[in-house]
């Protein structure tokens, strides 16, 4: 019932039962390849890492996916002007039925409207897609859809925290962090858990990667795509006034007065771990860099992004993942507004043709790059908003919040490829069968990482808090 | 929505009431609810009604039996948000809609589930046909149910044999004082706490580490009481009298600094974290700021130097508003800084949840914070662990539902009528002057020659005033009595579906059965007396395991804001309550601080020792000091300190500025944590979010709290002011090195220390840097700067 507080100083005979026992099966051999490579300490003594709170630490079970690429859409898209697709709108339009008589966030009490938008089937699958997604169209093979989501409120605010919290206070950890306190890092040398976006950040800003009351060390670092600096991510990455050789003495001189004064207090893992923590801080000055230097990447890759700041952080998304780090949530921002695809309230055409040509071709082209380089199997991308927009017209031309029914869709991670799962009812506005709430979506997302959401739990004031809350239920059927 | 939809959706969703809190997610298998009890009640209500009378037969006890495991307020896992506990529930349904239509079985969600049509339930096994009929028949005769039965049945099950339960728990029994165990002595013991401590030690085959060097110790008691280090010639006083005699010397430098106003800024920041005290700015739906915070917080700081009475200091930080002078309202700023959670557009379920999430936070900072006790997880169901039911919480809910927040004054009655007189006076003649402005615009006209002087004029006198205004009187963020009324149970913590009256009184778990009702106003006064009591057995005990916790490392209670079941047992349980009855006699927190501080068991050594280890390596039982790194604020004022920056002026508005040279209590924080540069710098070196009461700060040892050490401006700074100390001091490098590790950590430095330094300073550089000034960086940086001893 009270398992350890994973951050208390670990006797010897813990350490070596840990080395013996759990972490063999995952991260370890990285783990050790990053610390022997980027000059490491010359004393050696490994164990002292596992002190990190970032150290890889055992899934619950055989995990499916490795790592999360979050392509998080605040604003609300359109389901059925996007991947939900309703024929039936059309012979309807204008009427308004009972099933989509449902109360919206500004009681807009219009007739179904058309979606302004073409659909056509692709691939193998023949799943409809609308024309503005024409790229990410071509990977719908590759696509898990979940048409049944629903959430708790049609508010921005509360629903965005709901999507990327569990909780519709920002008083909770983020799904990243909660995966960061889970598993760790592969990367000792990069933060487990980067949340990036063009210029705004999604509503919420802060908490939407926070780690609320989990240690600092899993908090999210945020990285905005259009300045691209490698110190955002790290505070004081960069040493501006010394060169590489003088900062090495300088952290030389500084591990043996610290070696000289840890032999007189005979043991103590916290200085042990303060002696690997700056020595891991000396390397990331290195490391960090060259994550952000997409000057490496060919012509071709660079092509198959397009230049769109979105696409820039998809190729950054990749870059992260493949050196390790856990959870990379890339929030999609147009004109620096903070819940872009809102822009459905007026003008659904427009705003979605802006926004969705905006995103598609560095979505389609990540996720083509991660298949090409073998990571999708091991990666899951999640793509969605907090919740959809009414199949209803609000005002002429645009679409009210809907939080009773909207589409996500996952990539990788052990989730069937080409297959879609629950559904709205048939003019799209409420999730009727299958239906997944968003502590549904959470459960699922740790269930491929391999971890319980019952099981992953923190103590704080004094209870154990879950990301899925008392809630949560894992869909297995869209698991390989 | 049709009907075929609405059936799928609930089979599918498998839902849950959302928003609520969750109870300890340890589930240890919580048998739902005695639901036989719940039978009892029914009957009576009944008026000899044939259909009251076929409900109470017939349908009743299968809702009870079949049905209420997942339908009721006291269903594990409530399912489809469907309860079925009384008639109103039944009609409005769950998330699908309506249960029943009356009149119309075949309409009725329920009958299709019953038949398994739709729907399966109840989902163990089909009920017998002649049982479906039955609920059709119900239905179809208009769902009778007891008319005066209106009331959800909220609870019910669970009853409490409130003596019985306030024996069976070690922290809820009465403090007895414990005779000191002197039996089993040994030469070590000083005081009372010494005879504790090597009673269990001597059982446990444990000894004792030997008294600490008097450098160590010195270091310890400073940082301990006051949160800086001492400087050189203060240790040198220090080590020889402690070589004359060590009790003598260490006796009167506790004194000493008790005595010091920094010693209030030191506990005091301890405090502030039991407060959650920060700024406001919580984030959006939270986001206001609370400009006058630090009036409490330097509220804090002057009652811990002033020694009030323990007491004391507890009931005005709850009702201090209605205790005492403008100054004791400032006291209450400990409830009053907390979330005031908004709803971002209204909805009505957001409002209420910002409603109650507000509320809980009141609650959670009073129960665990002073009491040790989580009332709060009986916010949506009885505490699944502690005898707190759902309707003591809401007793207390009831009495923060009463009290307002407000930016009250805190100056004389006088100032503040000579402020709101003189502001009275400049609203009068801007209002003249308004009324003049708009007659010329009403009647399109000029302002005649008169009429301009008389504008002018007005114009001037405005001015005059304003330039004359006496300051705007202090205000405080303090609590304020706004009613006095009860509140209702929320069903499943959702403020929007009520169920039984929670008159506003003590926790029964303390006060018992006939816990009597609060009479004044919000009964926030009462609630104050009833947690302030020297009776309590929790206030107490709390609040010395936080001192001990404070001076040791480590807690005897090692979950200091949880003494309930899941909390961990005392490692020392009799000390814990001798000093608790210590407290309570002298009540000067002072005192207590003396009690421990003089203590054989204080001075121990922080010595690592292989045996000791390998029997207690959790040190548990004491057979040394804790090794400690030192906090956020000593380690920074520490910096400031050495390098002779440091700026001790105390109290006042907070600030962000990075390169501020004030203690770092002075530091601005948000409660989001995110906000300040100031909030960015504490919260890397483990400075915790204050969002809820804080029990003990984790300690992180990360790298990025090393990229701050080796490459921010700030540490560049305090280097380059170390290095210009150090060359001020002497010529000879050996000499500096000599300061810098008397100023640094209290001690000369080994050769092999001096002779690194020496080699490092006098290399050929390759940089535009000082030497000097990167080894004093190293310094800084250092493990033996940043722990303690």
């Amino acid at each position: 019932m009270f398992h350890r507080n994973p951050f208390a100083p670990l006797t010897r005979r813990e350490l070596l039962g840990r080395m013996g026992a759990g972490f063999g099966s995952i991260g370890l051999a990285s783990m050790m390849a990053g610390s022997v490579s980027g000059n490491a300490n010359s004393n050696g003594a490994l164990s002292a890492n596992q002190n990190s709170p970032l150290f890889p630490k055992a899934p619950h079970f055989a995990p499916k996916a490795k790592r999360v690429i979050q392509l998080f859409m605040p604003g609300g898209p359109s389901q059925v002007d996007t991947f939900d697709h309703k024929p039936a709108l059309e012979k309807h339009a204008g009427q308004r039925p009972e099933i989509v008589n449902r109360k919206t966030l500004r009681n807009t009490k219009n007739g179904l409207m058309v979606s302004p938008f073409k659909f056509q089937q692709y691939g193998q699958s023949g799943k409809w897609v609308s024309d503005i997604f024409p790229h990410v169209a071509k990977e719908v093979d590759e696509l898990c859809f979940i048409h049944s989501m629903h959430t708790d409120i049609p508010e921005h605010a509360g629903a965005i925290l709901m999507f990327n919290l569990g909780h519709l206070q920002p008083s909770r950890p983020s799904l990243g962090s909660w995966l960061c306190y889970g598993l760790g890092s592969e990367n000792q040398n990069l933060p487990g858990f980067v949340a990036m976006s063009p210029r705004a950040q999604p509503r919420g800003k802060l908490a939407n990667w926070g780690n609320a009351f989990l240690p600092g060390a899993y908090a999210g670092s945020y990285v905005n795509i259009a300045s691209m600096k490698p110190d955002q991510i790290l505070k004081d990455l960069k040493n501006s006034r010394l060169p590489y050789g003088e900062q090495r003495k300088q952290a030389d001189l500084l591990t043996q007065l610290n070696r000289i004064h840890l032999e007189r207090q005979k043991q103590n893992d916290q200085l042990e771990s303060g002696i690997q923590a700056m020595e891991m801080a000396f390397r990331m000055q290195f490391a960090v860099p060259d994550t952000f230097d997409l000057t490496r990447e060919s012509k071709q890759t660079l092509e198959m992004y397009g230049d769109s700041e979105y696409a820039k952080g998809c190729l950054l998304a990749r870059r992260m993942i493949e050196r390790g780090v856990r959870c990379v949530q890339l929030s999609h921002s147009i004109d620096g507004y903070d819940i872009a695809w809102d822009t459905g309230h007026g003008d659904i055409k427009g705003g979605h043709a802006r926004l969705a040509k905006a995103c598609d071709q560095g979505i389609a082209a990540l996720i083509k790059d991660l298949r090409n380089r073998g990571l999708l199997d091991e990666t899951l991308v999640v793509w969605g908003g907090e919740f959809g927009r009414a199949p209803t017209s609000e005002g002429k031309n645009g679409r009210d919040h809907d939080h009773y029914g909207f589409t996500v869709w996952m990539a990788g991670g052990g989730v069937k490829p080409g297959i879609s799962y629950g559904a709205t009812d048939e003019f799209g506005c409420s999730a009727v069968e299958n239906r997944v709430h968003v502590h549904d979506l959470h459960a699922t997302i740790l269930h491929s990482m391999g971890l319980d959401h019952e099981k992953l739990t923190y103590r704080y004031s004094g209870r154990d808090y879950r990301l899925t809350d008392v809630s949560g239920k894992v869909i297995r059927e869209i698991f390989i | 929505m049709t009907l075929s939809t609405s059936l799928k959706s609930i089979e599918s969703s498998g839902d849950q009431v959302k928003g609520i809190p969750s109870y300890p997610v340890i589930h240890v298998c919580l048998v739902a609810v005695s639901v036989i009890s719940l039978c009892f009640w029914s009957v009576c209500q009944t008026k000899g009604d044939d259909g009251i009378e076929f409900f109470e037969k017939k349908i009743r006890p299968v809702l009870v039996e079949k049905c209420y495991q997942c339908h009721s307020g006291d269903a594990k896992k409530l399912k489809g948000g469907l309860l079925l506990e009384y008639r109103e529930q039944i009609l409005k349904g769950g998330d699908s809609g309506p249960a029943i239509i009356s009149g119309k079985p075949a309409d009725s969600l329920l009958i299709g589930s019953l038949k398994w049509d739709s729907l399966e339930m109840p989902p163990s096994g089909k009920l017998p046909d002649g049982v479906v009929k039955d609920f059709e028949h119900w239905v179809s005769i208009g769902a009778p149910w007891p008319k005066s039965e209106k009331t959800p049945i909220v609870n019910a099950a669970t009853v409490y044999d409130w003596e019985k339960v306030r024996q069976e728990h070690w922290s809820f029994r009465p403090v007895v004082r414990p005779s000191i165990p002197t039996e089993n002595n040994s030469e070590w013991e000083k005081n009372g706490v010494d005879y504790f401590v090597y009673k269990r030690l001597s059982s446990n085959a444990l000894r004792p580490a030997e008294a600490s060097a008097g450098v160590d110790l010195v270091r310890r008691i400073y940082f301990d009481l006051v949160g800086l280090p001492p400087m050189p010639q203060q240790v040198v006083e220090f080590v020889k009298k402690y070589s004359n005699n060590p009790d003598a010397a260490v006796s009167s430098l506790v004194d000493q600094l008790l005595e010091s106003r920094h010693y209030g800024e030191r506990w005091g920041r301890h405090w502030l974290d039991v407060a959650r005290y920060s700024d406001g700015f919580g984030g959006f739906n939270d986001g206001s700021a609370m400009p006058d915070a630090w009036r409490y917080r330097d509220w804090v700081v002057d009652a811990l130097n002033r020694d009030i009475p323990f007491g004391e200091f507890i009931k005005l930080q709850i009702a201090g508003d209605l205790i005492g002078d403008r100054n004791a309202a400032v006291g209450t700023g400990f409830l009053a800084l907390g979330p005031t959670y908004r709803s971002d557009g209204g909805d009505p379920d957001s409002v209420a949840q910002s409603k109650s999430e507000t509320l809980d936070d009141r609650i959670d900072t009073l129960t665990r914070g002073l009491m040790g006790i989580t009332a709060s997880c009986a916010r949506c169901h009885d505490h699944k662990f502690d005898p707190i039911p759902q309707l003591d919480y809401y007793s207390l809910a009831g009495v923060f539902n009463n009290t307002g927040v407000h930016q009250g004054p805190i100056a004389k009655d006088e100032e503040v009528a000579l402020y709101n007189q003189h502001q009275k006076k400049i609203n009068d003649l801007t209002n003249r002057l308004k009324q003049l402005n708009q007659q010329f615009k009403k009647e399109k006209r000029q302002a005649t020659a008169e009429e301009a002087g008389m504008v002018a004029e007005l114009n001037q006198d405005i001015a005059e005033l304003k330039k004359n205004s006496p300051p705007k009187f202090a205000t405080a963020h303090m609590l304020r009595d706004t009613g006095s009324s009860n509140m209702k149970v929320a069903i499943r913590g959702d403020l929007r579906k009520t169920g039984a009256e929670a008159p506003r009184r003590f926790l029964r778990v303390l006060a018992g059965d006939k816990a009597v009702p609060f009479k004044n106003g919000s009964g926030r006064l009462e609630l104050a007396e009833a947690v302030a009591a020297p009776s309590n057995p929790l206030t107490g005990r709390v609040f010395v395991n936080r001192v001990w916790q404070h001076h040791f490392g480590n807690a005897l209670v090692r979950t200091p804001s949880n003494l309930g079941k899941l909390g961990e047992l005392p490692t020392h349980p009799e000390l814990l309550d001798w000093l608790v009855c210590e407290l309570m006699d002298s009540g000067s927190i002072k005192e207590l601080h003396r009690l421990i501080m003089n203590s054989a068991t204080y001075r121990m050594s922080a010595q690592f020792d292989s045996d000791s280890f390998q029997n207690d390596g959790g040190n548990r039982l004491l057979w040394r000091m804790n090794p400690r790194r030192l906090d956020v604020e000593a380690w920074r004022d520490a910096l400031l300190s050495v390098t002779g920056e440091l700026d001790l002026v105390m109290g006042g508005p907070p600030s962000e500025d990075l390169n501020s040279r004030r203690r770092t209590l002075y530091f601005k924080t948000s409660r989001a944590g995110d906000r300040f540069g100031s909030d960015k710098l504490l919260r890397m070196f483990d400075f915790p979010i204050m969002r809820a009461t804080v029990a003990k700060r984790p300690v992180s040892i990360v790298p990025q709290q090393y990229l701050f050490m080796l490459n921010s401006s700030f540490m560049n700074d305090r280097a380059r002011a170390l290095s210009a100390r150090l060359k001020k001091s002497s010529e000879d490098p050996a000499a500096r090195i000599q300061l810098a590790y008397r100023l640094l950590y209290g001690r000369p430095p080994r050769e092999d220390e001096i002779n690194l330094g020496v080699k490092f300073v006098l290399r050929q550089d390759e940089a535009k840097v000082d030497n000097w000034e990167k080894y004093c960086q190293v310094l800084l940086c250092s493990n033996e700067f940043f722990f303690l001893q």
